[in-house]
């Protein structure tokens, strides 16, 4: 193999697909390539960063949330009628990061108490968050929400749009918990081997555990930015997000086994579905029909990686 | 038989730790019986035994994972009360599994130190600095020369072998319990490894070393004590045995009713003809025949590559080199395709590969020969009952009817399901993986008038077997397996226990 070839199997597949998206969007679109329109993707990928990040962790466990995207809507109908009610922003936040909380706390309870397939476990818990959405809102949007609370979304801070400092800092309070904290360490152990940490004498399944509520509190905060972006809360406005997040995480190289994550990887993997749906809306393409095309690209992504380990 | 250790490895009278009159029961079996087991201070003490002589029973009781039945464990001549790995650890005891307690996608240091980081100053995180020197000198303890920040899943065997004697080393381990580790070891690792342990012994360290391999007993051990059939046989320094003696003293001389059977005088015709095979799964160069009427024997250690034999005859593991004839016609290598011409594998987990455990014996019967049994189609369910009915009959299964589960079934009676499954597929040539394992007495001998009959009535058999006693009793011939290759074949009035082990030990 030449030195050439050998340079381009190290970078990351995602990298790559990036990088490709960029260009093709950028020749096939003079819009695209601007930077308002950058600026478009960062602040609409921060909703998908935040639920793709702890979905990282909880995938390197082996494990799967997919009621991300309804505790989502749930926990932002709950900071609506809340804000509507009460008047107080911060109160609705409380209750919006105490739904998510509970249901962290419900999913974990299953996986890691009761042994519940993920799958299965958070499968049922997206249909309670789905459904409660639906009989408590009986299928109506909650509107109302005042001007403060839009600005999350919508504002700035020192220039720079508060949903992108938001999606920093999280992504620096993750990374510094992954890589650098004793609970990062147990994150690789509850994947790669779970034996390891239980003789190490850690409790493994209150670590199982608090993966979960990590997912799900996240979504509860990350249903306050949806709410301020949509400036309502609707009982479908999440459906789906799980489904982007769990793309993004394998796109950006976190494996479903052994407990191999790449916290990087997800978030180029959020941007490359960030690029792929900002483009095609760009070049009209119905937000059906994108659902097919990220899809597509997880599982030309996941071809591709396994074809370039083998080379 | 007992001595005690040298005087030079034996600093004060009573010994660092003991284990004294251990008993364990499990179903069916007497694993360990009334044995005792002291370590000194300094000294390499060999564990030496067949399989399933008790080796692995009795380190999993002195490491907390099995608790005895009965018997004492005493830390310098004091109870020690050890019902948890934690306990042990707390003792002093450290265990190095053949199954390492690594994780892959951490570095060196975060795995030697895993559940046990140091407090950084922001709670939560983990200090570092102290990391990563702490892990350089435990490192260094054992002449490791490699960067702690290192992935594991980067290293290959021998490196991560290191890592878990660092991690031992680190929790101040003063016995460190090895289970056969040069297994997965090159020549030169392996002396690398000797290197380590020389130096732990100088440094007081008490290393249990359970091995196969009697070539390492002798360049390595201060003692070595063998185990049979869960006894301790003897107890002995290497200067006064010799490998012969060793040998003997593994294999004893106990002769069982259970077994017996007539041998096969002239076979019939040539069944199953292997010749120079090779797989994915680390087998190589494998010759071996099988004729109507014989049962013959496939033997080794653990991991020597039986079963991967006996899946790549059967098509579920991919061949690189070789041939299968099935009586005399070249089989394709797929599972379809040898179970259609009359190939059966009986996988030692019944559970896993054998059965559906779910549904009924009569459904478990007939899944072998819906296509024979039903050439159309179509499900006929009176014509699939009345092959259930023959089946259940023919082996004496013992179950209420053909339409209980078969997961309510005895150990045994699943096992004849298994083969009333291939009969009713009509094979001829049958492969048994460990056919005994898990059942007791009563149904082993019952198995083996069931493996009997079918070579009575023109089947060959293919018997893979850990216990040696079956193999020498059973069969009418036997292959001897070592490191992924046949290394011997023993015809009827060669094939003993001596024999068997001879050519299966890395000597």
């Amino acid at each position: 193999m030449t030195a050439a070839a050998s340079m381009i199997l190290r970078v990351p597949g995602v990298a790559i697909a990036l990088v490709l998206l960029v260009a093709i969007f950028g020749v096939a679109n003079p819009n695209f390539a601007t930077l308002s329109n950058a600026q478009n993707i960062l602040i609409q990928s921060t909703i998908l960063l935040l639920l793709a990040l702890p979905m990282t962790l909880i995938i390197m466990t082996e494990g799967l949330d997919l009621s991300m995207g309804a505790v989502l809507t749930l926990a932002s109908i709950a900071l609506a009628m809340t804000v509507v009610a009460t008047g107080s922003s911060t109160l609705a936040l409380a209750a919006a990061l105490a739904v998510g909380l509970g249901f962290g706390v419900l999913n974990g309870c299953l996986v890691a108490l009761l042994d519940i397939p993920p799958f299965i476990a958070t499968l049922g818990t997206l249909g309670i968050a789905q459904g409660l959405s639906l009989v408590v809102t009986d299928g109506q949007s909650v509107v109302g929400i005042p001007r403060g609370l839009q600005q999350v979304y919508g504002g700035t801070f020192g220039g720079v749009p508060i949903p992108i400092l938001i999606g920093i800092v999280a992504f620096a309070v993750f990374y510094l918990t992954l890589y650098r904290t004793r609970f990062g360490s147990y994150i690789f152990a509850l994947g790669g081997n779970r034996e390891a940490l239980k003789l190490a004498g850690v409790a493994d399944r209150a670590m199982l555990i608090a993966t979960y509520v990590v997912g799900g509190t996240m979504a509860g905060f990350a249903a306050l930015l949806m709410t301020a972006r949509m400036n309502s809360a609707h009982p479908t406005a999440g459906i789906g997000l799980e489904f982007d997040a769990i793309a993004a995480v394998a796109v950006g190289g976190t494996s479903f086994e052994r407990g191999n994550g790449w916290l990087t990887g997800t978030l180029l993997g959020v941007l490359v579905v960030g690029v792929l749906r900002n483009g095609l809306n760009l070049m009209a393409v119905p937000s059906s029909a994108q659902v097919a095309g990220i899809g597509a690209l997880v599982i030309a992504a996941l071809l591709v990686d396994g074809l370039r380990s083998r080379a | 038989m007992d001595v005690a250790p040298e005087p030079a490895a034996q600093r004060d009278a009573v010994p660092l730790f003991e284990l004294r009159g251990i008993s364990k029961q499990f179903p069916g079996v007497k694993a360990l019986d009334e044995v005792s087991f002291t370590i000194a201070r300094g000294e390499v003490h060999m564990l030496l035994g067949e399989n399933g002589a008790g080796k692995s029973t009795l380190m999993k009781v002195l490491c907390g994972a099995y608790r005895a039945d009965s018997g004492e464990l005493l830390q310098n001549g004091k109870p020690a009360d050890i019902s948890s790995p934690a306990d042990a650890r707390r003792f002093g005891i450290a265990v190095i599994f053949q199954e390492f307690t690594l994780v892959p996608y951490l570095d060196i240091a975060q795995n030697i130190y895993l559940g046990r980081a140091f407090r950084g100053r922001v709670p939560g995180f983990v200090d570092r600095k102290r990391l990563y020197s702490q892990a350089r000198r435990v490192l260094d303890m054992i002449g490791f020369d490699i960067d702690p920040h290192t992935p594991v899943h980067t290293l290959g065997v021998a490196q991560q072998q290191m890592v878990e004697i660092a991690k031992a080393l680190s929790q101040d381990a003063r016995i460190l319990v090895m289970d056969e580790p040069t297994a997965a070891l090159s020549d030169r690792e392996t002396e690398r490894l000797f290197a380590i342990i020389r130096r732990l012994r100088e440094s007081g360290v008490a290393i249990v070393y359970i091995s196969h391999r009697l070539a390492e007993v002798f360049a390595l051990g201060d003692r070595i004590t063998v185990l049979r059939d869960g006894r301790k046989i003897a107890s002995v320094r290497p200067a006064e045995t010799s490998p012969d003696d060793l040998v003997r003293l593994m294999v004893g001389r106990a002769v069982d009713r259970t077994y017996a059977r007539e041998y096969c005088k002239t076979p019939g015709e040539l069944l199953l003809d292997v010749k120079g095979l090779a797989s994915d799964n680390g087998i190589a160069d494998i010759s071996l025949a099988v004729r109507a009427g014989e049962i013959v024997g496939l033997c080794g250690l653990v991991g020597s590559g039986r079963t991967e034999v006996a899946r790549a005859i059967f098509g579920a593991d991919r061949i690189t080199a070789g041939e299968i004839r099935l009586k005399g016609e070249s089989i394709a290598g797929s599972p379809e395709d040898s179970a259609r011409r009359g190939m059966a594998l009986i996988p030692e987990n019944r559970k896993q590969q054998g059965l559906a455990l779910g549904r009924s014996v009569g459904d478990n019967i007939v899944l072998a020969s819906l296509h024979k049994m039903f050439p159309s189609g179509i499900f006929r369910p009176s014509r699939a009952a009345r092959a259930a009915r023959a089946g259940i009959e023919q082996l004496r299964i013992a179950t209420p009817g053909p339409n209980r589960p078969v997961s309510v079934l005895s150990g045994g009676n699943q096992q004849k399901v298994v083969v009333a499954k291939w009969l009713a597929a009509d094979a001829r040539v049958f492969i048994f993986d460990e056919p005994t394992r898990g059942i007791d007495v009563g149904a082993k001998a019952e198995m083996f008038r069931l493996i009997d009959a079918l070579v009575q009535k023109g089947a060959g058999v293919l018997m893979i077997s850990s216990e040696q006693t079956e193999i020498v009793h059973v069969c009418d011939r036997a292959y001897v397996m070592r490191a992924g290759r046949i290394v011997g074949e023993l015809a009827r009035d060669q094939l003993t226990e001596a024999n068997i082990v001879r050519l299966g030990m890395h000597q």
